[in-house]
């Protein structure tokens, strides 16, 4: 998909379902991962079909992971730090799209 | 007890060309400017990660072109202006005109607070149109805006075996991009039309009263076409994979092809991101030459309430150019207006603004929107977070749901995370096919706040604020 990298800049070291990987400082966790060579972010709530990143600006929300004392976050819009523990969310998203019902009742 | 909550004249939200320019010109006229963006970083979308270029990686300047690097002067100088920036907030809510003040909804690492300023400016940039074809769920397929995304912020380059498909202006400077990092695509495919009379025509006015722009278009087409691999004429595109993206399909001159490829790129062009004007209540149209939702504007960025403006593409597709004019104009408007609360004669629109609308007509002329990505077949998914089908929304429709927000409650389409923005035209478009009217008769998914995701303690968090429990201070130009 995407070459990897050599030679970061200023690396930071982080965890994606207990992997432990490298980025380059202020990478967001989106393109880390994808440096990094993981391709599926997480699955559909609805089929369970495999999903990754599709806009990178915020707008599509397929790039949602579970970043350990943040809870789920857009990897697009998140900065990557050192030590942080990313997991895959599924059931997750369940929980958030309720809240957002819950609010957007009329 | 509101007045205890952080204040300020202007709150600009969106911190690309439009809102960078707006925001300097209101603070270097000693207004106190907050500007607030979701990135971590200034530039927008067409000047993303442009101070970490400039910082880390100087060799990456030229082949992200000039007109990148000139987003170094408009940071600069945004930098120096005395706005307060906020990176990393993101907007979810401006209140209505039914409450007594205007408020905005801020979320920063998880938390909520809240903004009161005097008057909001909206520059909140554009978005990719949606592209539904089978298999653009997949990973390994997504937008061109999104590879080129990662390559300015993070220097990712995609494998030689990359396939472009799609039409538009960013496909072509990508690609020459690309080029210039010494990365040739596997294949581009080209799903416009043949250049008509009328494009001709308008290109050459274009041509006349824009040269630099022109040639500069011109370059990223010769730029793309020359020993690549251009395939014009596509239909019928599809990805095909199990867990992964592994080959791509499509018909040209009635013959079907396939190429494999571990990463697909698609763009159909761009359309404005309405999301928090629609949530203001403020009212839209639907612009059938640029196939997308508008702002209903008033002179330089007026809406329909009177304490909010839109500037730069949120306003309608006009390009960063456009947007840094504008940007001048609206201030303007915006500093008058808070001085005597009259909304001013409208300056009148430069000659240079005006060339650069001619420019725009022949853009929209040469990239009409893919028709394929417009009429998707019944077994396409039109919903990416429901899974909601082109056939299910046909269904719907022929049994007498007459809109986009009945139509929720049939096929929760558009209810998922994404809240309809990669399937709320699509849709539209759709019903409005099956009924026989317009897009602007069938309307648009109702948007209302939180128009992002928001979780029930972040709302519980936003009940003490405004109570007076817990106060949250903004902290000026950090970041
Ligand atoms: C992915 C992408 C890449 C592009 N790349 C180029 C390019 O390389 N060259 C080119 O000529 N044109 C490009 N464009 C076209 C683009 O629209 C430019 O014309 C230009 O960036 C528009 O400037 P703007 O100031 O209107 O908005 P933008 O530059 O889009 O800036 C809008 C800003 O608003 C922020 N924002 C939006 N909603 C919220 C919210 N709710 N809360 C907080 N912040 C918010 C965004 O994070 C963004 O930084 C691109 C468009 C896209 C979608
Ligand atoms: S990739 Fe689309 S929201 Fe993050």
């Amino acid at each position: 998909m995407f070459r990897l990298r050599t030679n970061l800049t200023d690396p930071v070291t982080f965890s994606f379902e207990g992997r432990r990987l490298t980025a380059s400082r202020g990478d967001t966790l989106a393109a880390a991962l994808l440096a990094s060579g993981v391709f599926i972010f997480r699955n559909s709530p609805v089929s369970s079909a495999p999903r990754a990143p599709f806009c990178m600006i915020g707008n599509c929300y397929e790039c949602f992971v579970q970043v350990e004392a943040m809870g789920v976050v857009q990897a697009c819009l998140t900065e990557v730090t050192e030590g942080m523990q990313i997991t895959k969310v599924s059931n997750q998203i369940d929980e958030l799209g309720m809240d957002i019902k819950e609010v957007s009742k009329e | 007890m509101t007045t205890q909550l952080p204040l300020c004249d202007v709150a600009v939200i969106g911190a690309g060309p439009a809102g960078l320019t707006a925001a300097c010109e209101l603070a270097e006229s000693g207004r106190d400017v907050v500007v607030l963006d979701e990135q971590g970083a200034p530039g927008g979308q067409i000047y993303k990660g442009v101070e970490k270029v400039f910082a880390d990686r100087p060799q990456d300047i030229r082949p992200l072109g000039r007109e990148y690097a000139e987003g170094k002067t408009l940071t600069r100088r945004f930098r120096q202006s005395g706005a307060r920036y906020q990176p990393g907030v993101s907007v979810w809510q401006i209140t209505s005109d039914q409450e007594p003040d205007l408020a905005l909804g801020l979320i920063e690492n998880g938390s909520a607070r809240m903004l009161h300023p005097k008057h909001v400016i909206l520059a909140t940039g554009a978005m990719e149109r949606p592209t539904p074809f089978e298999g653009w769920t997949l990973p390994g397929v997504m937008t061109v805006g999104a590879a080129q995304t990662l390559l300015k912020s993070s220097r990712l380059l995609p494998e030689d075996d990359v396939v472009l498909a799609g039409t538009g202006p960013l496909l072509y400077l990508y690609v020459m991009q690309l080029k210039k990092f010494g990365i040739r695509p596997q294949a581009i495919l080209d799903t416009g039309p043949p250049l008509s009379l009328r494009t001709s025509l308008l290109g050459l006015r274009a041509l006349i009263t824009c040269p630099q722009a022109m040639f500069q278009g011109m370059r990223w087409l010769w730029g793309a076409g020359v020993k690549t691999n251009m395939t014009r004429g596509v239909d019928s595109l599809k990805a095909q994979g199990g867990d992964h993206l592994s080959s791509v399909s499509y018909e040209a001159r009635g013959r079907r092809h396939e190429l494999s490829t571990s990463l697909l790129l698609v763009h159909d062009g761009v359309i404005p991101n309405t999301w928090l004007s629609m949530s203001a209540g403020i009212k839209h149209h639907f612009n059938e030459t640029q196939n997308c939702w508008v702002p209903e504007i008033q002179g330089a960025g007026l809406t329909s309430r009177d304490c909010i403006s839109i500037v730069g593409d949120a306003a309608g597709i006009g390009g960063a150019e456009v947007a840094m004019l504008q940007g001048e104009r609206v201030a303007r408007e915006v500093d008058a207006y808070l001085e005597d609360h009259q909304h001013p004669q409208t300056s009148i629109e430069s000659g240079v603004l005006r060339r650069q609308r001619w420019m725009r007509s022949f853009i929209d002329e040469a990239f009409p929107s893919t028709a394929q990505f417009q009429s998707p077949e019944n077994d396409i998914v039109v919903c990416r977070c429901e899974e909601v089908t082109a056939g299910e929304i046909r269904q719907v429709t022929e049994r007498g749901c007459m809109g986009p927000n009945q139509g929720k409650a049939f096929t929760r389409c558009g209810m998922g995370p994404c809240m309809g923005r990669k399937c709320g035209l699509t849709v539209s478009r759709l019903m409005a096919q099956v009924r026989g009217v317009s897009v602007q008769e069938v309307g648009h998914y109702r948007i209302r706040s939180p128009i992002r995701p928001i979780t029930v303690g972040q709302l519980a968090d936003m009940e003490s604020i405004l109570k007076g429990d817990n106060q949250s201070v903004l902290s000026a130009n950090s970041s």
